[in-house]
């Protein structure tokens, strides 16, 4: 099948996919209890909890409510999100861009990292900087983030007063535009050094517990492709013809060891948006994760279904993709078969 | 800047909306005001936007009760450089009742008052429905009302019945000496100084960082980032003795954390491990026996660290009506045993579900009743189901109740007859929701003196009133009650005026006294 006809069906099966995303979205929400919890306290009479049921109407039957929703959506209302008090399309874009930027933070500490460490030890197998990197990488792969987390707290925040908690100083923050809600592409673009600085100094440390497990993911990847390679006869050829070790290393080895570990760095990025539920709550990081953390908690129904939608979507449109680059890059691969 | 910690983000800061007790109330309190205020010593009362407080002594409340004046300051500006009248303050009060909303405490309002006038520019007249002894200390102090400015909300959607007004939600509109900069959701809050108070200006810009992660908040404070935090017992030994920080322990919270015995349930609605029926908290003997198995040591000492209590049914220490004299329970399993055998139901024992918010002292409150009821007697089984907060509003607001026994605190009140009527009396908030009407022995003695204190002006008579209530209440309890904190707080050791009033909404502070 041709890649265009596959994309046209494929993009025909996707508004299908997404109305079941949907309608099970929805009602797994329902299982989890009425919408009305975060609307409702203590001291409210059941009168007044049916005041609030009528004017968010859910006393409608659950068809007639999903509907309400649905079409909401088409038209770009989400909803309100009463833990941010704001409609939730309203609030989505800015919470998107600074879960984005932690994780992009996190993926570069990850990737650089990973691979460096992972071609140090695996050119050295065997020897003490292959032991110790392998310590490293297990240790990093078992530390639970939020232990880890606390722990560069204690000596970076509270001893050594290096680096900050939260996002910006509020100060600084307000001191430029924000059009992209990228903090350090709206610093360049606004040419505040300071303001870059800022928001560099508050990545650190919530990229850096962010990155740590998959820093040792790819480590080990790399180290133990590199190993593989480095057994090749193509290598043994290369050292024979008389090139240096260090251009075996780096022209041959190293370039063939990248290609696996590309697929564990790609799937990983699922495995970063995972991790900032924990980091964003500790490092006060107003993003997506310390949202749905809250919104899960306080049953903020509206908020945890647009989450739900988005990453849906966001997989979807990704395995599709995904699919196409395959289809691109190896011609073997049959689309649609 | 002086920055403070808290660990909750607001809903709404409009004063027609917010709940008691909700992040929101945080705001509300710096940033307006209300016709009196109770002072930072105690419950006192001091004058706010009203130049005195009435009495009947200066002539501002009528002889027989039922009407309140107010003489208004002359000069007080909002926050949006209007000048505040008599007219704002009436368009405040009826705004709140208008709206009426299901989320707020408009209740408070419309329950008491019947009518608000204007007399002049710079007088407000208030009549009741009936005279009331708490109008001033729970009423006119409260968060509801709390003057907005009217031109400001009448720009922004004005009022509607039942209607949110989305502009006052997050754009208060005050008098108070600080003034909302920004609102940075999920970030958070910074307060400005209002250079045109009325009165003494506030000293220092404020940032109340949300930091819901305690550890965060904990370490933060060590690091000198935060300038305070709100603490509860639990979080003490974290910070004792750590450089820089002084913890503040004074009085008590009035919210002593209490578990209620529901008997107003469908026979079989309960979870099907329980085996009891509404009849079984309906005898006296079984909710004394209650009471005397608790283990009010253990959880005084353990959960609250030592930093709590006793309390008397229902009169916190701290409120007018506390009186040392009153009766509290203590364990006493001896006795306990000898009422659970006279009540028929030793040998056969008995499975009953309590729920509690996860993660916090009530639930610890439920599992300390779970242990001290199965180390009386093993047959007594008290399942403890902890529940996340949305979770439990929704099954704690549902009429009837699906389950006999719930554990939180009581909400804050600064007068007892609004807790009497919330918790006591056997037609009140929970007395209707539990069936405390078939739970009394004499439902109608309570009923008249709780009625009788709340329309009794003189103190002494009251307080009267009141001590013939405590035994009664002790005799026929309606909770358990646990135990009460200590009031708590703390900040670096650089912050001065610290004072903290449990009266005031949490975490108890005014901003506008603190320097550092």
């Amino acid at each position: 099948m041709q890649i265009r006809d596959y994309l046209i069906r494929r993009l025909m099966v996707l508004p299908i996919l997404l109305i079941g995303v949907s309608i099970i979205v929805f009602a797994l929400t329902r299982v989890g209890g009425s919408p009305i919890g975060i609307y409702m306290s203590h001291e409210m009479t059941p009168e007044e909890v049916e005041e609030l049921e009528d004017r968010y109407g859910l006393n409608d039957p659950l068809p007639v409510q999903y509907f309400a929703w649905a079409g909401g959506v088409l038209r770009g209302d989400l909803g309100w999100s009463g833990v941010a008090v704001a409609p939730v399309t309203q609030v989505f874009r800015g919470k998107l861009a600074a879960t984005m930027e932690l994780a992009t933070a996190a993926g570069l500490v990850a990737v650089t990292l990973g691979i460096t460490l992972g071609t140090f030890a695996g050119s050295r197998r065997d020897r003490l900087p292959d032991h110790l990197t392998r310590v490293f990488s297990v240790s990093g792969s078992s530390m639970p983030d939020f232990w880890f987390a606390i722990v560069l707290l204690i000596v970076f925040w509270v001893y050594l007063g290096w680096f900050p908690v939260g996002r910006s100083d509020p100060a600084i923050w307000a001191s430029i535009a924000h059009p992209t809600g990228l903090y350090t592409i709206d610093s360049l673009m606004a040419g505040s050094w300071q303001a870059f600085r800022d928001a560099i100094w508050h990545l650190v440390l919530p990229a850096i517990t962010l990155g740590l497990a998959t820093t040792a993911i790819i480590t080990r990847m790399m180290r133990s492709s590199l190993v593989e390679e480095l057994n090749e006869d193509y290598v043994d050829a290369a050292r024979a013809k008389g090139l240096p070790e260090r251009l075996v290393l780096k022209r041959h080895a190293r370039r063939n060891a990248l290609i696996p570990t590309m697929t564990v760095i790609g799937l990983s990025f699922g495995f970063l948006l995972q991790g900032t539920v924990v980091v964003e709550i500790i490092y006060q990081w107003p993003g997506l994760g310390r949202w749905l953390a809250d919104a899960v908690l306080r049953g903020d129904q509206a908020t945890i279904m647009a989450y739900v939608l988005f990453t849906s979507v966001l997989f979807l449109t990704v395995n599709l993709a995904v699919d196409i680059i395959y289809a691109y890059l190896d011609r073997r691969v049959v689309l649609g078969s | 800047m002086f920055v403070h910690a808290a660990d909750d983000e607001a809903t709404t800061l409009d004063p027609a909306q917010v709940e008691p007790g909700e992040g929101g109330e945080t705001i509300i309190t710096q940033v307006y005001e209300r016709l009196i205020e109770v002072g930072p010593d105690g419950p006192d009362l001091v004058p706010g936007i009203a130049s005195e407080v009435p009495s009947i002594d200066n002539g501002l409340i009528s002889e027989d009760g039922l009407t309140f004046t107010f003489p208004i300051r002359e000069g007080i500006v909002f926050h949006d450089g209007t000048d505040l009248t008599a007219e704002d303050v009436k368009y405040s009060w009826d705004r709140a009742m208008t709206m009426d909303l299901p989320d707020g405490n408009a209740g408070l309002l419309g329950d008491i008052v019947a009518e608000t006038t204007v007399v002049d520019d710079l007088t407000f007249e208030v009549t009741l429905q009936q005279p009331s002894a708490a109008f001033l200390n729970a009423v006119v102090t409260s968060s509801v009302a709390s003057i907005v400015s009217q031109d400001a909300v009448e720009a922004n959607g004005g009022v509607a019945a039942g209607e949110v007004n989305e502009f006052l939600t997050a754009n208060p509109v005050g008098t108070g000496a600080y003034q909302l900069d920004a609102w940075n959701r999920g970030e958070n809050f910074q307060l400005g100084v209002f250079e045109d108070y009325w009165g003494t200006p506030a000293n220092i810009d404020v940032r109340i960082d949300i930091a819901p992660d305690t550890d965060t908040r904990i370490l933060g404070l060590r690091a000198g980032e935060y300038d305070m935090m709100e603490i509860d017992p639990s979080l003490v030994p974290d910070l004792e003795g750590a450089e820089g920080v002084e913890i503040y322990q004074g009085g008590f919270l009035l919210e002593p954390i209490h578990i209620g015995f529901n008997t107003r349930f469908e026979e079989g609605s309960l979870p099907p491990e329980d085996t009891i029926g509404p009849e079984f908290f309906q005898d006296p003997r079984i909710r004394r026996a209650f009471n005397l198995t608790f283990d009010y040591q253990g959880f005084i000492d353990g959960a609250l660290g030592g930093l709590g209590g006793g309390v008397p049914h229902y009169f916190p220490q701290g409120m007018l009506a506390y009186s040392e004299d009153y009766p509290v329970y203590e364990q006493n399993l001896e006795e306990a045993q000898a009422l659970f055998e006279e009540a028929g139901v030793w040998d056969e024992g008995f499975t009953v579900s309590i729920i509690a918010e996860e993660g916090n002292l009530f639930e610890v409150a439920s599992l300390v009743l779970a242990d001290s009821m199965s180390q009386l007697n093993p047959a007594f089984q008290i399942r403890v189901l902890a529940q996340a907060e949305s979770q439990f509003d929704e099954a704690h607001a549902s009429d009837p109740i699906p389950y006999a026994l719930w554990a939180k605190n009581a909400d804050p009140f600064a007068d007892p007859d609004a807790l009497m009527n919330a918790y006591i009396h056997p037609d009140g908030e929970w007395g209707t929701v539990h069936g405390m009407r078939d739970m009394y022995q004499d439902p109608d003695a309570v009923a008249a003196l709780i009625e009788e204190a709340g329309t009794e002006l003189d103190t002494d008579a009251r307080l009267g009133l009141y001590a013939d209530l405590a035994p009664m209440l002790y005799d026929d309890p309606m909770w358990i009650i646990a135990g009460n904190e200590t009031a708590l707080n703390a900040h670096r050791d650089h912050v001065t005026g610290f004072v903290m009033n449990p009266l005031w909404p949490r975490p108890g502070v005014k901003f506008a006294f603190y320097d550092k």
